[in-house]
């Protein structure tokens, strides 16, 4: 029983992300957490299949996240890693009264700043560890197009919000949940970091022109 | 521009493609070993506290004060009850084991609801619009993490729900939160701990939370860095012990 439920989870989540929501990709989803009830017991109970299901559900787009805060392959990795330890410890103080998947992104993104913080402190640390990662250094290595240059040249302030919204499709409330930000902050926030963006395409096609 | 949207999640998407299959195992392995294979990783579950402890009113030699602030009487009588704490005096106090006498000094909190005897050769209480803070008189240098100790008062949460909505706050903040445990040293109420790695430099945290004998509680936040747990902890600690609230 457990199995066919979690399977119907899987099946949702894969089509919500393939289909997309029919309001289009600017609309907002709305904040039900993808995590199923039933497994989240489980995962309280402390059934490794059942935190498996999870991780196999959650781990892609939460790298994607990693990567996308970190910018770096490797760092995203051990934030991910960490952020998924920290929620099996703490499932217990998890509350319903948030959305699991806000509750889920706020351990990720304040793992992504500790691994952060932590690396700026060390920044004169030998990096030849990471580039001996071949699945990892091909992609750091890869040009970055412009679009993606200027949003990850944008001040954390909205880029941050930006890499949620566009990953996650996070609503304004669930990012400030997550970021611990005021509602209208954020909303301030996408809205002066969309045409900054917006100013500097322009710029940019201006000048292809 | 119409469609900068799809341009902005298409461009995010491709740059952040699908994880390869070899690092999803990595890290799947890494947290299987660490939480399934080792028996410390096993679950824990939280203890959840069943009742809120009251709290006495602690007050100049025990005495309870019942007075409103809200009347000119009402002040005058909270104002009387406090020159009967003395200006300053001497706590021993232990410091990396060894015991030390400290001067401390009288400070009155935010709308006179609390007390606190404050070591005032080494920090500073701030008052602040939501809450007073007490931190190091001299500012850190950089590479230390924050030490500081804040109080606050939420007039209309209780304890017991102040407790549950701090444990998610401390879960997604720390690495490791431990139980909750209702303590009689230094105040009387919950005890929360919160800890993020072995290092000289993790930070910290103990969450104290306190009934307010008025519906709400008080919420005491230390915030220091594992060496400092000796030294700036031993001193939140004992200034803690001097915290009195006044209704």
């Amino acid at each position: 029983m457990y199995k066919l439920k979690a399977k119907c989870f899987e099946l949702f989540l894969f089509s919500t992300k393939l289909f997309g929501n029919s309001k289009g990709i600017y609309s907002e989803r709305s904040e039900k957490s993808y995590m199923n009830d039933d497994i989240l017991e489980e995962i309280r109970n402390g059934s490794r299949d059942a935190f498996k299901q999870f991780y196999d559900t959650y781990q892609s787009y939460a790298v994607r996240t990693a990567k996308a805060i970190t910018k770096n392959d490797e760092y995203a990795k051990d934030a991910v890693q960490e952020a998924f330890i920290r929620v099996y410890r703490n499932i217990s103080s998890y509350k319903p009264t948030l959305s699991f998947d806000a509750w889920f992104y706020r351990i990720l993104v304040n793992e992504c700043y500790r691994i952060l913080t932590k690396e700026k402190k060390n920044k004169s640390v030998d990096t030849s560890a990471m580039e001996n990662r071949e699945h990892l250094t091909e992609q750091s290595n890869e040009n970055l197009s412009d679009l993606y240059s200027m949003i990850q040249n944008m001040a954390d302030t909205y880029r941050i919000p930006i890499l949620l919204k566009y990953i996650n499709g996070f609503s304004e409330k669930e990012i400030a949940t997550i970021l611990d930000l005021n509602q209208n902050t954020v909303k301030s926030r996408l809205f002066n970091g969309r045409n900054l963006l917006k100013t500097q395409l322009e710029m940019m096609e201006m000048e292809g022109i | 521009m119409d469609h900068l949207d799809d341009r902005v999640k298409k461009e995010i998407l491709d740059h952040t493609e699908d994880t390869p299959s070899t690092l999803k195992e990595d890290i799947w392995n890494h947290i299987d070993q660490e939480l399934f294979q080792t028996k410390s990783g096993k679950a824990k579950k939280v203890k959840r506290t069943s009742k809120v402890i009251p709290i006495s009113i602690a007050a100049a030699a025990g005495v309870m004060i019942l007075f409103s602030t809200q009347t000119e009487s009402g002040s005058a009588f909270i104002k009387q009850m406090k020159d009967m704490f003395v200006p300053e005096k001497e706590i021993v106090q232990s410091i990396e084991g060894n015991e030390e006498e400290t001067n401390v000094n009288l400070q009155e909190g935010k709308n006179s609801e609390y007390i606190i005897y404050i070591d005032e050769e080494r920090y500073k209480l701030v008052p602040g619009e939501a809450s007073d803070i007490i931190t190091t008189k001299e500012p850190l240098e950089e590479r230390y993490p924050e030490v500081s100790m804040e109080i606050k008062q939420f007039t209309d949460i209780a304890p017991r729900e102040m407790v549950s909505n701090l444990e998610t706050e401390l879960a997604s903040e720390y690495t490791k939160v431990t139980e909750t445990e209702p303590v009689t040293e230094p105040v009387e109420g919950f005890k929360m701990h919160g800890i993020s790695g072995s290092e000289w430099d993790s930070p910290v945290t103990n969450v104290y939370v306190i009934d307010n004998l008025n519906g709400g509680s008080f919420v005491i936040t230390e915030k220091y860095f594992l060496e400092a747990a000796e030294g700036h902890g031993a001193r939140f600690y004992a200034m803690l012990q001097e915290f009195k609230i006044i209704e």
